[in-house]
């Protein structure tokens, strides 16, 4: 076979080639989910299981829709229409990564007939994705309790701040307070000494993170159902928990030696040389955005003995290869405090692609610090379809985060961005639930979707 | 010196203030209020997991990732819901095993057999598996790892890129002998691609390359710089990312096709797929996105600022949280309240999101916020439904009663390292909970056990390879 007289690059390239996507099958085709979720932490669990092929029904609010289509940086940008009837309002770019490939229905489940329908769309579904305050759905008689009798096969999984018990189950939350309680915040950013504050991921990401790891946790329990026990089950996903399994080693250390954890900035606590260094010059002098005439910053790898000396060598510091040619010594707290400022010393006539070049020819790793517009225009992200155009039916040309990873046989993969408001009622409610063209326009205009 | 270093302050044994009790969490309620938290309870307990099956108790893991945590971390979600795994170490064990914070040897953990020390970061991600050692540079290690591979469902490793494949044990050739093998290759940026990773490439590589490092941190103007993440965060996204392939592929093997196949997943591409709006953005307009510190570029209120004793969270986005918000200042400082809520221009949501109101917003908070500690003033947004939290440390965490009470840490009491507290598995389940059963295992502990069930090699056999140095 000619696969196995490739080399090894080219044979990667071509097994996960991204042009290749469309013509191999889906892994979870045929999976119906529904997504009673807004915000992020739901909407983006559900789409994860949506770009391997399942079939995931996005349940909104009518008309206006969820929280997350209204929300968009400084107000700027957005997608139109937001929905057949509100053709002069858009969606904002925060419902942007978290709804890829899904149908669209508007239900307003606080009306019995609302309800009655999510009943009969969990009687056929595989999985529920819900993030309403813990107990709701319950209450309204779509929760846990009443679907497993409608659909013993129903996996249920819910999301949410704090979970659903405990002292603290009626708190609300969102994805910087888990940030910020869970503990994120406090290891992120410079000490203070240093002027630095506690620091936010630029990213939602407890949100979308939780996503994941639910999303893992949905597969796993459809491959216990189908392949095992045949049984149902129900899931929560809290936030909180989630910033608290991230730091399980800072955790261990202060249940063993009482240590609290602190910032350490663009540094590494564990390796030397191993940081983030500021180099002197912008890489784009004569640009109009602010964001590009700041100075670059640079990753320095060089924690071996072997490549600290190189480094050394490279920045004319013979001196510190002396003193610090141990890792054990070099990785110290005063060590690094020495090592760095020395670093960025050197680098402070240099841009950041200078250094870099300088590094690949002394063959240190290094890794210069990308705004997205350069990682947006980067062969290696666009080439592996990590970043990529998605040619929308309903926006055009839109430009996406591409998918997390890759697979050989069955690759997940982007077929929408989104979609407006109710976009599929029609058809969604005829396949699942036999409505006729009457009855739909019926509960249109009772203001049930 | 090192030992004189360690302080003599006592270490109390966690927890330092006891967890509530059922009746104290629940004291007050009516018998409907506390019907439902009482039923989540009795299908979540963590204390009935064991009673429980496991969801993935058919599947065997060799992961063979060294250095860096996205591997390990795949398989410690694996081995949560009940996966057999399998660490495959070079001789003398992964070396991050050896690493603890700025090298603080005091610092590292023990075990009873062995006393070979291991650094936090890698005893955290060790829960449950089993280890081994195994000599994949001899030609002799790598005929044990394809034996091995025969008898696995997945494989993990993070070897440079082609590393395995020019050894005869990548996923070419071990899907010869093993059709039904999922094979994950996990990393940086790639083992493809103009900027495939170099031996030696780690966290946070992939988080300057993303994206994540430009956009974290203040801006210029406010002091700040591009910031990296606390942790090796590229590799736990990575990590959860691979898991989702690997479990995909597991899934669908047993469903329709009976084969295994190739994964990759990586840490750059993980944070990019999460990375908010950043790409849509940049496809609109050309914009870059810009730092923005604590605060948020789409959502106004929904910020982290400095409060009388550290910094606290406010998140209130749609109008109905912003005025209450509002009304709780009031109540101290009827003259804030009166400046903002009667400004015609931060009526609408979306009027409020510009930066120079942002400003005005956040100025006016802080000038309430600044008299009051984390814990008052959570206290008075919370009365009035306002997500709100103060910024903690990991004491603090560790001891939150929240928390505390629903098990988000607990303590392994483990045969060979003792009592451990770590981060419990986050998968909360009626069925099939996620589960820690003990810490971790020092180098090469599971060899007796591993080689001679899976490979029935002998004490002679095993002597023989320990003395050419492939076991």
């Amino acid at each position: 076979m000619a696969a196995e007289r490739m080399g090894f690059e080219e044979y990667c390239r071509d097994t996960f080639d991204p042009k290749k996507i469309f013509s191999k099958p889906e892994c979870l085709k045929g999976y119906r989910v529904i997504s009673a979720t807004q915000y992020i932490l739901g909407p983006s669990c559900a789409n994860y299981l949506a770009e391997l092929g399942a079939e995931v029904i996005k349940v909104e609010l009518p008309r206006r829709g969820e929280p997350m289509r209204h929300t968009t940086p400084f107000n700027e940008p957005k997608l139109y229409p937001l929905s057949r009837w509100m053709p002069n309002m858009g969606t904002g770019l925060g419902f942007f990564g978290a709804n890829h490939n899904e149908y669209f229905l508007s239900v307003d489940f606080h009306k019995p007939e609302g309800v009655e329908i999510m009943k009969m769309l969990a009687a056929k579904s595989d999985v529920q994705v819900e993030n309403y305050r813990a107990g709701t759905f319950d209450r309204w008689g779509i929760g846990y309790r009443q679907l497993s009798q409608i659909n013993p096969r129903l996996i249920y999984q819910w999301l949410g701040g704090f979970g659903g018990w405990g002292p603290g189950r009626k708190r609300a939350s969102y994805d910087i307070l888990g940030q910020a309680q869970g503990g994120c915040f406090s290891v992120t950013g410079w000490p203070v000494k240093r002027g630095g504050l506690p620091s936010k991921h630029t990213i939602w990401i407890m949100d979308y993170w939780g996503g994941l790891m639910a999303a893992f946790q949905i597969i796993a329990c459809l491959y216990w159902r189908d392949n095992i026990s045949g049984l149902g089950n129900f899931m929560e996903y809290s936030q909180v928990q989630g910033a608290q399994r991230h730091l399980s080693d800072c955790i261990a250390l202060y249940g063993k030696y009482g240590l609290t954890a602190q910032r350490w900035g663009n540094w590494d606590v564990l390796l030397s040389v191993h940081g983030i260094i500021k180099c002197g010059k912008s890489s784009y002098p004569n640009s109009r955005n602010p964001q590009e005439l700041e100075e670059g910053f640079i990753l320095i790898s060089a924690y071996t003995d072997e490549d600290f000396a190189k480094l050394c060598q490279v920045v004319n510091k013979p001196d510190l290869a002396r003193k610090y040619a141990r890792h054990p010594d070099r990785v110290k707290a005063e060590a690094q405090e020495e090592i760095y400022p020395a670093l960025e010393g050197w680098a402070k006539d240099k841009t950041k692609e200078q250094v870099w070049e300088i590094m690949q020819k002394a063959g240190i790793n290094s890794q210069p610090v990308w705004n997205n517009k350069e990682v947006s225009t980067n062969e290696h992200f666009l080439m592996r379809g990590d970043v990529h155009w998605i040619d929308d039916p309903n926006f055009g040309d839109v430009f996406s985060q591409g998918l997390p990873y890759k697979m050989s046989e069955t690759p997940a993969r982007h077929k929408w961005v989104f979609k407006p408001v109710g976009a599929d009622n029609e058809y969604l409610l005829g396949k699942l639930c036999g409505f006729s063209k009457s009855k739909i326009a019926q509960l249109e205009a009772d203001g049930i979707i | 010196m090192a030992e004189k270093r360690k302080p003599t302050i006592p270490v109390l044994p966690w927890p330092a203030v006891p967890t509530p009790t059922p009746d104290e969490v629940y004291k007050g309620e009516s018998d409907k209020a506390k019907e439902y938290p009482l039923y989540l309870e009795s299908i979540l307990r963590q204390s009935e997991n064991f009673k429980k099956p496991e969801a993935l108790s058919t599947i065997r893991v060799l992961d063979c990732s060294t250095n860096m945590i996205i591997g390990h971390w795949c398989s410690s979600l694996l081995s949560e819901l009940g996966a057999e795994v399998i660490m495959v170490e070079p001789p003398g064990g992964d070396p991050l095993r050896k690493l603890t914070p700025f090298g603080r040897q005091e610092y590292m953990f023990e075990d009873n057999v062995t006393h070979e020390k291991v650094g936090a970061r890698f005893l955290a991600e060790c829960r449950s598996k089993q280890a081994i050692t195994l000599n994949l540079e001899s030609a002799e290690g790598r005929e044990v790892l394809k034996k091995l591979a025969v008898q696995a469902d997945v494989l993990i490793e993070n070897a440079p890129p082609g590393d395995f494949d020019a050894k005869g044990i990548g996923y070419r050739q071990l899907s010869q002998i093993n059709p039904r093998l999922v094979y994950c290759w996990v990393g940086q940026l790639g083992q493809w691609g103009p900027l495939k990773d170099k031996p030696g490439n780690l966290d946070p590589t992939a988080q300057a390359a993303c994206g994540f490092v430009h956009g974290t941190g203040a801006p210029s103007s406010f002091g700040g710089t591009p910031t990296r993440s606390g942790w090796w965060m590229c590799d736990q996204v990575g990590g959860t990312t691979a898991a989702i392939g690997i479990m995909a592929a597991l899934h669908y093997r047993e469903r329709v096709s009976g084969r295994g196949q190739f994964v990759e997943s990586t840490g750059a591409a993980g944070v990019i797929r999460i990375l908010d709006y950043n790409w849509g953005w940049y496809g609109v307009d050309g914009s870059i996105r810009p730092r923005y510190g604590n605060w948020d570029l789409a959502i106004n209120i929904y910020a982290v600022n400095p409060c009388k004793d550290g910094q606290i969270m406010v998140g209130g986005g749609h109008d109905r949280l912003w005025y209450r918000i509002w009304r709780t200042v009031g109540k101290d400082l009827p003259a804030v309240e009166q400046h903002i809520v009667e400004d015609p221009n931060l009526r609408e949501v979306t009027a409020r999101l510009p930066h120079y109101k942002q400003v005005q917003t956040y100025t006016s908070m802080c000038e309430w916020m600044k008299d009051n500690t984390r814990s008052e003033a959570e206290t008075k947004l919370q009365a009035e439904e306002v997500a709100s939290g103060g910024v903690s440390f990991i004491d603090e965490v560790c001891e939150f009663p929240h928390y505390k009470y629903r098990g988000h840490m607990e303590v392994v009491d483990d045969t060979l390292y003792g009592s451990v507290l770590i981060g419990a598995s986050a998968f909360i389940g009626h069925r099939t909970p996620g589960r820690v059963k003990w810490i971790g295992r020092p180098t090469g502990y599971d060899n007796e056990d591993v080689y001679r069930r899976l490979l029935g090699f002998t004490k002679a056999d095993m002597d023989g390879l320990k003395k050419k140095g492939v076991i």
